[in-house]
């Protein structure tokens, strides 16, 4: 018993003792708003060493805090202290998910840190479905007009790539709630669903012939997969791609961001990260605390035109 | 896949995971061997205090409290009769008469070797089928995920002792907590009275804790009354015994130790049904194959090794459904399902090939908590006997402060304290009303889970007739409704041959 009181005291003086010493002195908490296995999870996890590297060796823990549309993990990160010990990997849904309503939580509740990368999104579809190339699944979808089904986050960037393909190609979709590409990818792979917002992070499984690649919403074809078409080249004008960065929540001191920034600076810079990314098709992308609060800026009014073009702004 | 499980053995053999293991297998023996502290409690005490490591280290010490708890409550059984565990009460009826003729040795070592071998045969089948069952759930659409939690919630409501009506009504409080807070798909706040901190609903671990663990404990409080002392005074008996002749024992009874590792095994596959199911199922099976049915409850070695043996096993059939499916087999692995979550691993059909690291280094830590669990027995059953008696005046007191240290750690926020609090009144007027709490600690993990699949499939297709017509949905749902059924039966015929019995919350 005695034991067990002085693990308790142990304990208790672990957590309360030292709040006061110079940042970071404590585990930094990083949450991402949707499921483990997820793209965004993909590439915030093996950031994570990297930036606990370059904060000399604080720990960085990867909270996911997942639910309707990533807006759950949004909120708790708007709702934690600005001590610089929680921090929120983010991407472009932010926008999208205030404009459509599902969200109060907007850009501007956080402190941007920085910018890290943008991964392409490529159309993919179930190995279930008969469609093998993308002129296929327009014919069909012409067909049979919201019969195929698109497994998306819903009001978020996987809502809304395959939204402008569905206009850009003059066809209807049918759109069921999973959130984040994890629960996705489960769906798809069953045959749930058909089609879906998926990235290079899910190559692998393209090359073991369990998901099918359609096209590529980039300016040229990728390196990494030569054969798979651009949108552009089929003659649909998108292009789209998924940002992702790193905020704080708001009115966290000046101090504690700017050494997160150089953090996150000299962690972009980690060659294991990088190979990672290079594998998972994502561009590393670094944008400082004022470039990155710049890039917000601009991407914010473009989602808003995105939104109102689409049909879905509420806002 | 072996050298998968290999390196997973290599990898856990590190101090790094070695240690949480074994602090996990250690905390686990003691929890489960203290009467009045389920394995469900211990690990959901022992949660809170893992977030700071990596997966892996976490999830190995929550393997490890799993591995040891459910052994654990066999010291207790077999020494002064009072199951450590629920699930170790079939091992009172033969451990403690065992004792009591003065072979306390053979008694509490029988248990800990069946358990440790029926653990690891069932890890063998763990690792082998996995995979299959994976490739199975990944068949499941919305349509079969929402079928399957209705017959889990079903099976759970029905099994408990006591009230069917109060077990379905126990789960639907369950799922009516999970209301609360913004709904899953489209995030409408629903009954957050307009505070920020109910928009994500009431936290998980102060509710379960607050349901649980001070529910119990206030039961056990109200108990004690001066009566405390009475099982005090327990002279530490003699536990030398012939470790040859216990594993001999064992051994040359090889059909009993693998019938009853199946019956653990199948019975921790199903979803929601639950260590204490197996145990007994398990016994009243070796007693009726076995040529001497008269000598259980006497003192017969063969009912300790099939209560012991399936009530491990069991361990090992639950951790495939929840790597396989997402889904808890009981309030334990319920609680083992939110440790994973809360370690980032998203389980489910693809996990162990996603995450071979993760997934095999949780076999490796389930395989290796059993010798490490034999070698803490080794060392340690006399001093578990000191920790037994304990009194309970003492006990409590800090389990209740290690509740509420917990609670806070999570986000260090006293809004969870105040849930924990308010929750503990609430469990405790169930219990007091003699509801089931398991049946509402699975409708809490399972809540948002049935309403997303629910709507999934009326987004797939309006056509509600899809629940019955695809064939393993509407199986699993004539698979509900004969399981309340079949409880209605159980009941009256229950009710029948026993009048009014003074039955024990089900925990």
């Amino acid at each position: 018993m005695k034991v067990l009181t002085a693990a308790v005291a142990g304990l208790a003086l672990f957590t309360f003792a030292n709040v006061q010493a110079a940042y970071p002195d404590r585990p930094i908490k990083m949450i991402v708003p949707w499921a483990a296995g997820g793209d965004t999870d993909n590439i915030f996890r093996p950031f994570a060493p990297a930036l606990q590297k370059a904060l000399g060796g604080t720990t960085v823990v990867i909270a996911n805090i997942g639910g309707a549309s990533g807006t759950v993990g949004a909120r708790e990160a708007k709702g934690s202290p600005a001590d610089g010990y929680t921090l929120y990997a983010v991407h472009d849904y932010i926008h999208l998910t205030y404009y459509t309503g599902m969200s109060d939580v907007s850009y501007a509740d956080f402190e941007p840190v920085c910018l890290i990368a943008a991964t392409p999104s490529i159309l993919t579809a179930s190995p279930k479905t008969k469609w093998n190339t993308m002129k296929e699944m327009v014919a069909d979808a012409k067909a049979n007009p919201g019969q195929i089904s698109v497994g998306a986050t819903l009001g978020s960037t996987s809502h809304f790539f395959p939204a402008m393909v569905e206009k850009a190609a003059g066809i209807k979709f049918k759109y069921i709630s999973y959130d984040g590409l994890a629960q996705r990818m489960n769906a798809i792979l069953g045959g749930h669903i058909d089609l879906t917002d998926g990235n290079l992070t899910q190559k692998g499984k393209v090359d073991a012939a369990q998901l099918k690649f359609l096209a590529i919403a980039t300016e040229k074809r990728s390196p990494e997969l030569p054969n798979v078409p651009t949108l552009k080249e089929l003659g649909y004008n998108v292009i789209y791609s998924v940002s992702r960065g790193l905020l704080a929540p708001k009115g966290t001191p000046a101090d504690v961001l700017s050494k997160l920034e150089g953090a996150c600076g000299q962690a972009a810079k980690d060659p294991t990260f990088a190979e990672s990314m290079r594998k998972q098709g994502t561009d590393v992308h670094y944008l400082d605390h004022k470039g990155y609060a710049e890039f917000l800026k601009q991407n914010d009014a473009l989602n808003k035109d995105l939104s109102r073009d689409l049909g879905l702004l509420k806002r | 896949m072996f050298d998968l499980l290999l390196a997973g053995i290599e990898n856990v053999l590190h101090l790094k995971y070695l240690v949480p293991l074994f602090l996990g297998t250690l905390v686990g023996l003691i929890g489960g061997a203290l009467p009045g502290v389920t394995i469900t409690m211990t690990i959901i005490i022992v949660l809170p205090f893992t977030f700071g490591l990596d997966p892996l280290q976490g999830l190995a010490t929550m393997t490890g409290v799993y591995v040891g708890g459910s052994a654990g409550g066999a010291i207790t059984a077999a020494l002064i009769g009072i199951p450590g565990t629920p699930s170790a009460i079939t091992t009172t009826f033969d451990g403690f008469p065992m004792t009591q003729k003065g072979q306390p040795g053979r008694a509490i070592w029988l248990g800990i070797w069946s358990s440790c071998f029926g653990g690891l045969l069932a890890g063998i089948f763990l690792i082998g089928a996995t995979g299959p069952l994976a490739a199975i759930a990944l068949e499941f659409g919305p349509w079969e995920y929402f079928s399957l939690f209705v017959f889990a919630l079903s099976m759970v409501a029905g099994l408990t002792e006591g009230s069917l009506l109060k077990g379905l009504l126990a789960g639907v409080i369950g799922l009516a907590i999970t209301i609360v807070g913004s709904d899953p798909i489209m995030s409408v706040p629903r009954f957050t009275l307009g505070t920020e901190f109910l928009r994500n609903g009431f936290p998980f671990l102060p509710v379960l804790i607050g349901i649980f663990a001070f529910a119990q404990l206030m039961t056990d409080i109200e108990k004690m009354k001066g009566s405390e002392h009475a099982a005090a005074p327990i002279k530490a008996p003699p536990l030398t015994v012939s470790h040859l002749s216990v594993l001999w024992e064992i051994f040359s009874r090889p059909f009993l130790l693998a019938w009853s590792t199946l019956v653990g095994i199948l019975i921790g596959v199903l979803p929601a049904i639950g260590g204490s199911a197996a145990t007994v199922m398990a016994y009243d099976q070796a007693k009726k194959f076995s040529k001497h049915p008269e000598r259980f409850g006497k003192g017969n070695p063969e009912g300790i090794i099939a209560s012991e043996a399936s009530c491990n096993a069991n361990v090992g059939g639950s951790l495939v459904t929840i790597m396989a499916f997402g889904i808890p087999g009981d309030a334990v692995t319920a609680v083992m399902l939110g440790a994973m979550t809360i370690h980032g691993i998203q389980s489910g059909p693809l996990f162990v090939s996603q995450h071979p690291q993760i997934a095999y280094g949780i076999y490796a830590a389930y395989l290796l908590a059993h010798p490490l669990m034999v070698l803490i027995c080794a060392f340690g059953a006399r001093l578990f006997l000191r920790v037994v008696t304990v009194p309970k005046s003492m006990l409590i007191p800090n389990v209740l402060v290690l509740c509420v240290i917990g609670a806070f750690a999570l986000n260090n926020i006293m809004e969870d304290v105040v849930v924990l609090l308010l929750f503990g009144l609430v469990g405790y007027a169930l219990v007091k009303a003699r509801f089931p709490l398991a049946p509402l600690i699975l409708g809490l993990i399972l809540g948002d889970q049935i309403e997303v699949n629910l709507l999934r499939a009326i987004m797939s297709d309006a056509n509600p007739w899809l629940f019955i017509t695809r064939p393993i949905s509407g199986f699993l749902l004539a698979l509900s409704v004969a399981s309340v059924l079949f409880a209605l039966w159980q009941h009256r015929r229950q009710k029948g041959r026993t009048r009014e019995v003074d039955q024990e919350p089900d925990f």
